[in-house]
């Protein structure tokens, strides 16, 4: 390469780095602001997390930001101490046993529902569907007293099926809208190339609709998960048996009778989220994808 | 298979009419082409055959048998879409073999089809391939296969070259063409391109607004337009009309278009007789109009003069936009013939190859023995 030539080469990626450069400190302000306002949320529950790794004399007595001066005091005593004792583990699979049916139910029955009101023609199908969408404005409290007279008088109460089909009816309507939009928005041809191949509505469910679904499916899967897992409402009100307590409702017991053993109180908030935050971060494409998928096809 | 038989279908979808009273006869074995501008009523058509849709009122057979209440799946047709609707998830395999894996037709059986089906269509390499991993020409092809596997009794294909690029189409018409032949098996292929439409099919049904304007052979189609609709719809680019008055003579009987005269050969006198003094409409195919240093022998020459408008030079030929006065028409000539725009110069019309029409009934003035309401 001639002198020139190399110099115009290395201009032009000065040039480059240069323009670069303008463009990230263009864009600074924002990255700072944004930065910063993560860091501000997230301070809370990092006091939280560094509080249920330090003794109960450090947390009665000095604040969690001074845990990192000297001298150290980290212990996994909390931790051990709530999953042992308190029922801690028991309530986690609980939770376990509550969430993962509550979760699994309402999306099968949302996806035959929201399959049928896309593409089954049948009298009352917009009606019926503007009804259930409707129901989203019902709030959970109005539904508490009646349902629990219901679930006494066909003793349902205390019982795990019970809170399946509780969490299965509130989350239906969501369910059923979002999946609706989803299933409408997938080709009318590739449906009708299935009839004509032959395949009955069962089988273009499992074996078109389905598979092509997964993204809607899997940001439902996470929304229904998170809620059920978090819930208090719904447990406190139709499970009212220790022993089926899932772990919210523990932990908010734990606030009554441990109210001042705050590095207890967060170890046993932080087993409690666990579970959720791997899930969500294993599934975090899916949930935002999720997000806009109902609103921008429907 | 036999023949596909449409006895007075109509379909409405609320207060529109999309077809209206079709009585059509497909005989077996044909290549089909219906054709006609957009919602005229063709794919409502062709999914009223496959069963996708239900007629309104009318009977539809295949054969002797009455298909009005059969499912889709039971009607041993097959359906390439304009959007070829291939499965996105499943390989090409996969999506060959589908609508076979479903009726349980023997695994062995299937991979027998799909190959040789894979192999006629040249698509054995992408047999493993996902469709967002094909070009629109292979996705079209898969689409075929998809078809050619299940060996149905017809095809029924819906624009399946719209999607494609120029050339692509050119090419694949072709090959479609050649199927057929290949496969001796019905096809029923609806288009608005009139082009595919010539070139490919043995049998056209026009349509237009949900009616039935005329079915027969191509060339019938070209020659013996029924109606001023088929007329300028069949044939590239469009025939050209002009109102003309019919006047009589000393020497014959001549047209009269205002600001031209041309006078009518002796052969078309007869059809034209009841006519004179009345106004009629007169076609002329641009084919049909050629400059008089470059004319073709044995044609029954009538001069006009006009002005040329613009010049379209396409190769092998000229397309002259030309004025008379207010009318405009085309003509296609020479692509030696020495012509500018806003030169005024002479044109010659073959006679012999001119239509006539009725006026408000646009119907042909020339008897049509060789069409008819169906595709015999």
């Amino acid at each position: 390469m001639s002198m020139v030539q190399e110099s115009s080469g290395t201009t032009h990626i000065f040039l480059r780095f240069l323009t670069s450069l303008r463009r990230l400190i263009s864009r600074l302000p924002l990255h700072i602001i944004l930065i910063g306002a993560a860091l501000l949320w997230m301070t809370p529950t990092f006091g939280l997390l560094v509080s249920s790794f330090r003794p109960a004399t450090a947390v009665g007595s000095t604040g969690w930001w001074t845990a990192f001066q000297t001298p150290f005091q980290f212990t996994l005593d909390n931790y051990s101490s709530v999953l042992s004792q308190n029922g801690m583990a028991r309530s986690f699979l609980n939770s376990l046993i509550i969430t993962i049916p509550a979760t699994i139910i309402p999306i099968l029955v949302a996806g035959f529902a929201a399959f049928a009101f896309a593409w089954m023609k049948f009298p009352g199908r917009n009606a019926l569907f503007i009804f259930v969408v409707a129901l989203l404005v019902v709030p959970i409290q109005v539904t508490l007293i009646p349902v629990l007279r219901l679930f006494t008088d066909v003793k349902l109460v205390g019982t795990f099926p019970g809170i399946w089909l509780a969490h299965t009816a509130y989350g239906l309507p969501l369910a059923i809208f979002l999946l609706r939009n989803f299933f409408g928005a997938l080709p009318r041809e590739l449906l009708e190339s299935a009839y004509l191949d032959g395949a009955s509505n069962m089988r273009v469910f499992f074996r078109l609709i389905l598979p092509l679904s997964v993204p809607a499916l899997a940001s439902l899967a996470i929304f229904q998960f998170l809620w059920v897992w978090n819930d208090l409402l719904v447990a406190l009100v139709y499970l009212q048996s220790p022993s089926k307590a899932p772990m919210t409702l523990t932990i908010n017991n734990l606030v009554s009778s441990f109210g001042t053993q705050w590095q207890l109180l967060t170890a046993a908030a932080f087993i409690s989220m666990i579970l959720p935050l791997i899930i969500f971060f294993a599934l975090q494409r899916y949930f935002v994808e999720g997000i806009t998928a109902g609103a921008v096809k429907g | 298979m036999a023949e596909v038989r449409f006895e007075h279908v109509t379909k409405r979808f609320g207060e529109t009419i999309a077809v209206n009273d079709l009585n059509l006869t497909i005989p077996d074995k044909e290549f089909l082409v219906l054709v006609g501008p957009s919602g005229c009523g063709k794919s409502t058509a062709l999914r009223l055959i496959s069963g996708l849709e239900e007629p309104t009122s009318g009977k539809i057979y295949i054969g002797d048998r009455l298909i009005n209440d059969v499912a889709p799946k039971d009607r041993d047709i097959a359906m390439v879409f304009q959007s070829y609707a291939l499965y996105p998830h499943m390989s090409v395999h996969d999506n060959m073999a589908f609508g076979l894996s479903l009726r349980k037709t023997p695994k062995p059986e299937i991979q027998r089809r799909v190959r040789e089906a894979a192999r006629v269509l040249g698509i054995e390499d992408l047999l493993k391939r996902k469709p967002r991993q094909l070009s629109g020409g292979q996705r079209q092809r898969v689409a075929l296969g998809r078809a050619i596997v299940r060996e149905p009794a017809a095809f029924l294909l819906d624009e399946p070259l719209s999607n494609l690029d120029a050339k692509l189409r050119v090419q694949t018409r072709a090959e479609l063409s050649k199927l057929h032949q290949r496969l001796g098996t019905t096809f029923i292929y609806v288009t608005h391109d009139q082009v595919e439409a010539l070139t490919m099919a043995t049998v056209i049904a026009v349509m237009n607004k949900g009616f039935l304007q005329q079915v027969g052979k191509p060339q019938n189609l070209y020659e013996r337009p029924d109606n001023v609709f088929v007329a300028g719809f069949i044939g590239s680019p469009a025939m050209n009309f002009f109102d003309v008055t019919v006047k009589g003579s000393q020497d014959g009987i001549y047209l009269d278009a205002g600001t031209f005269q041309v006078p009518v050969p002796k052969g078309k006198v007869g059809i034209l007789n009841k006519y004179l003094d009345k106004k009629i409409v007169f076609g002329i195919r641009p084919e049909d109009i050629h400059s008089p240093e470059y004319m073709a022998p044995g044609i029954i020459a009538s001069s006009i003069r006009a002005k040329v408008d613009v010049t379209e030079l396409m190769g092998n030929e000229f397309f002259l936009h030309m004025l008379s006065d207010d009318k405009s028409f085309l003509a296609r000539v020479d692509a030696r013939t020495p012509a500018k725009p806003g030169q005024e110069i002479e044109l010659v019309f073959n006679m012999a190859n001119m239509h006539a029409f009725d006026s408000e009934t646009q119907a042909s003035l020339q008897s049509n023995s060789n069409s008819s309401r169906s595709g015999a």
